[in-house]
């Protein structure tokens, strides 16, 4: 990482003002992390004490009897490993489809190029809507198919677009002297390309891990196998029920008397923890990845 | 203020695609960035193109055993079902009223947090601020509405400081009034933090002259804000505003959608949420579903292209 010049924007006054900023951007920061430490907290402590304390900052027992009924049904099991087929499968895909269009289109030497770039581009200005989506997958027989589920988004036209600004801004030199040198473009492309694109890449391979750990729509039109839901969904199902033995139902797969909310935070908790753990060290390459885009338009 | 254009359409080179033969030649020497682009475009046809070709469904009356080709035409009828329907002008009502409040009262939040995170000196306090606050943004509505349908129920968490706090528990997502709100808060909770970056980059590009001047004309740190960096980034503000204005038409399905409750149906029904309940719960008449799916495209369509069109006029790229 290139040292920034560190910017001293305003020179050590410390006045109300800013004082007030800083308790404020504080207090809206606990207002973030707050709903989170309270729903880890509802699923570890029993029923008792959860309607017993009406605040709760500390819990009196630890309990974690939810997360063992959860770990006793397969329905997460289930879901995660649902969830792991669509990223081994979908995001590899999403990252060739994306590079493929994203080189080509950088470079404007080829007839046509133009016209493709808006063919894309009018992607995202009209769509045909949900049920004529659902009419090509039924057509092509892969509704209740863990394909459908991978292959339709397939490419985000927006990180396409962020990738291929990237690409544009590597200079055309490197380009012309490998020709010279007699290489063709795919040589040019990972030889020399993909090298020099990393930041991009690493920036775009998590967005789209991201978008597909957190996929549930697409899932929960087209797919109706039991064993075969992804992560999400399996979540949605807990989450949205409002009875005891539906939501039983829905995080271990049969009725039983269940402590309802626990069950929910600890499903939550399970799902969300993996992006929790993993977000501080990645960060970087997000905000970088927006920087890039908001920069060149 | 200039209006830059793309990149690729003015280059030279373009034109001289246009030379008779030599386009094959062009053709021949490029053929494996048309191999690279082949799967892509594959895509963008199945899944993007067939589609739109489907939307004519809208001006059929679509029979499942008839198929998309065979089902008979009628023209404009559906759409004459279509704006006799009481809950089809609901869920438009809804949507633009959404839409504009949220561009009310949700938009300016960003901006207020990236100002203020610009006064805020670099260090760990930034750093873990900056963590917590785009961090939800990367959690899917399924787990947020799943958190903060609890933390705000009647007996949950914020009822339950409220309690202590002295005032009385609301329902506060079934409460008509209050749940439209709660959906304002609720988005900024989730992704103000990530949006504010935007701004945040644009006001890192900002001469450190100007702050020195103002400081040398005894500006206090609000004044600083208000007189320098706001005008600075006015011009960003201005387009990511008229760029919200071109998505009017979409008012936030995934977040209504994993908190709606049938108490506030009326007021938080939504174009899509309302497309999404005819076609998949309950009888569905698929071209009715369409021709609204189709209006609603038709709108967006419009709105976009203008809005865009007018960002530029301001000065940037806009998005395309």
């Amino acid at each position: 990482m290139h040292k920034r010049k560190k910017k001293r924007i305003l020179h050590g006054r410390i006045d109300a003002f800013s004082v007030f900023i800083y308790i404020t951007l504080g207090l809206w920061g606990l207002i973030i992390l707050y709903p989170f430490y309270n729903a880890i907290l509802i699923s570890m402590v029993s029923q008792y004490e959860y309607l017993n304390t009406p605040f709760m900052l500390f819990p009196k027992n630890i309990d974690l009897t939810a997360y063992n009924v959860l770990l006793q049904g397969n329905r997460l099991l289930v879901g995660y490993r649902t969830t792991l087929i669509i990223l081994l499968l979908g995001v590899p895909l999403n990252m060739f489809l994306t590079i493929g269009m994203a080189y080509p289109l950088s470079r404007n030497r080829f007839p046509g190029q133009k016209m493709i770039f808006y063919f894309v581009v009018f992607s995202m200005l009209f769509s045909g809507g949900l049920i004529p989506l659902y009419l090509v997958v039924r057509n092509l027989g892969l509704t209740n198919n863990i394909l459908a589920i991978i292959l339709i988004t397939g490419i985000n036209t927006f990180y396409l677009i962020l990738m291929k600004n990237y690409f544009s801004s590597i200079p055309v030199s490197l380009e012309e002297s490998a020709k010279i040198d007699g290489a063709n473009d795919l040589y040019i492309l990972f030889v020399i390309m993909l090298p020099l694109a990393k930041p991009i890449l690493a920036t775009v391979l998590l967005f789209y891990t991201v978008d597909r750990w957190n996929e549930w729509f697409y899932p929960m039109i087209f797919l109706r196998n039991r064993n075969m839901i992804p992560l999400q969904m399996i979540l949605r199902n807990i989450v949205f029920e409002t009875t005891s033995n539906e939501i039983a139902d829905a995080a271990v797969g049969y009725r039983v008397q269940v402590f309802s909310d626990g069950i929910k935070m600890a499903a939550i908790t399970l799902t969300m923890t993996p992006i929790m753990i993993v977000y501080p060290f990645v960060q970087k390459y997000f905000m970088k990845g927006i920087m890039l885009g908001s920069v060149k338009g | 203020m200039k209006v830059e254009g793309r990149k690729l359409a003015k280059s030279k080179t373009a034109l001289d695609f246009k030379k008779g033969k030599d386009i094959i030649k062009d053709i021949r020497k490029a053929k494996y960035l048309y191999l690279l682009l082949l799967p892509g475009i594959i895509y963008y046809i199945v899944f993007h193109y067939f589609p739109m070709g489907g939307v004519i469904i809208a001006f059929k009356e679509y029979k499942a055993n008839l198929g998309i080709l065979g089902s008979p035409w009628i023209g404009l009828k559906n759409y004459s079902f279509v704006f006799k329907d009481p809950a089809f002008f609901n869920a438009l009502k809804n949507t633009l009223v959404i839409s504009v409040q949220r561009l009310i009262f949700q938009f300016p939040f960003p901006v207020i947090i990236a100002l203020f995170f610009n006064e805020i000196r670099d260090g760990v306090y930034k750093r873990v601020l900056q963590t917590v606050f785009t961090f939800p943004h990367f959690l899917s509505w399924v787990i947020v509405a799943g958190i903060l349908v609890n933390f705000m129920s009647f007996n949950g968490a914020l009822n339950n400081i409220a309690e202590l706090l002295g005032f009385e528990r609301k329902s506060f997502l079934s409460d008509v009034n209050l749940f439209r709100p709660m959906l304002y808060i609720t988005e900024n909770w989730k992704n103000a933090g990530w949006q504010s970056i935007i701004y945040l980059a644009a006001i890192t590009s900002i001469s450190q002259e100007q702050y020195e001047a103002a400081e040398i004309d005894g500006c206090s740190r609000f004044k600083k804000m208000i007189f320098v960096t706001i005008p600075n980034i006015q011009n960003t503000i201005i387009i990511l505003f008229i760029l919200a204005v071109g998505r009017i038409m979409n008012a936030g399905f995934e977040q209504i959608f994993n908190m709606q409750n049938p108490a506030v149906k009326d007021i938080s029904d939504i174009l899509d949420t309302y497309i999404y309940r005819i076609t998949f719960m309950g009888p569905a008449d698929f071209s009715f579903s369409t021709a609204i799916g189709l209006f609603k495209s038709i709108i967006n369509f419009i709105l976009i292209t203008a809005t865009d069109r007018i960002a530029k006029g301001f000065g940037e790229e806009g998005l395309f």
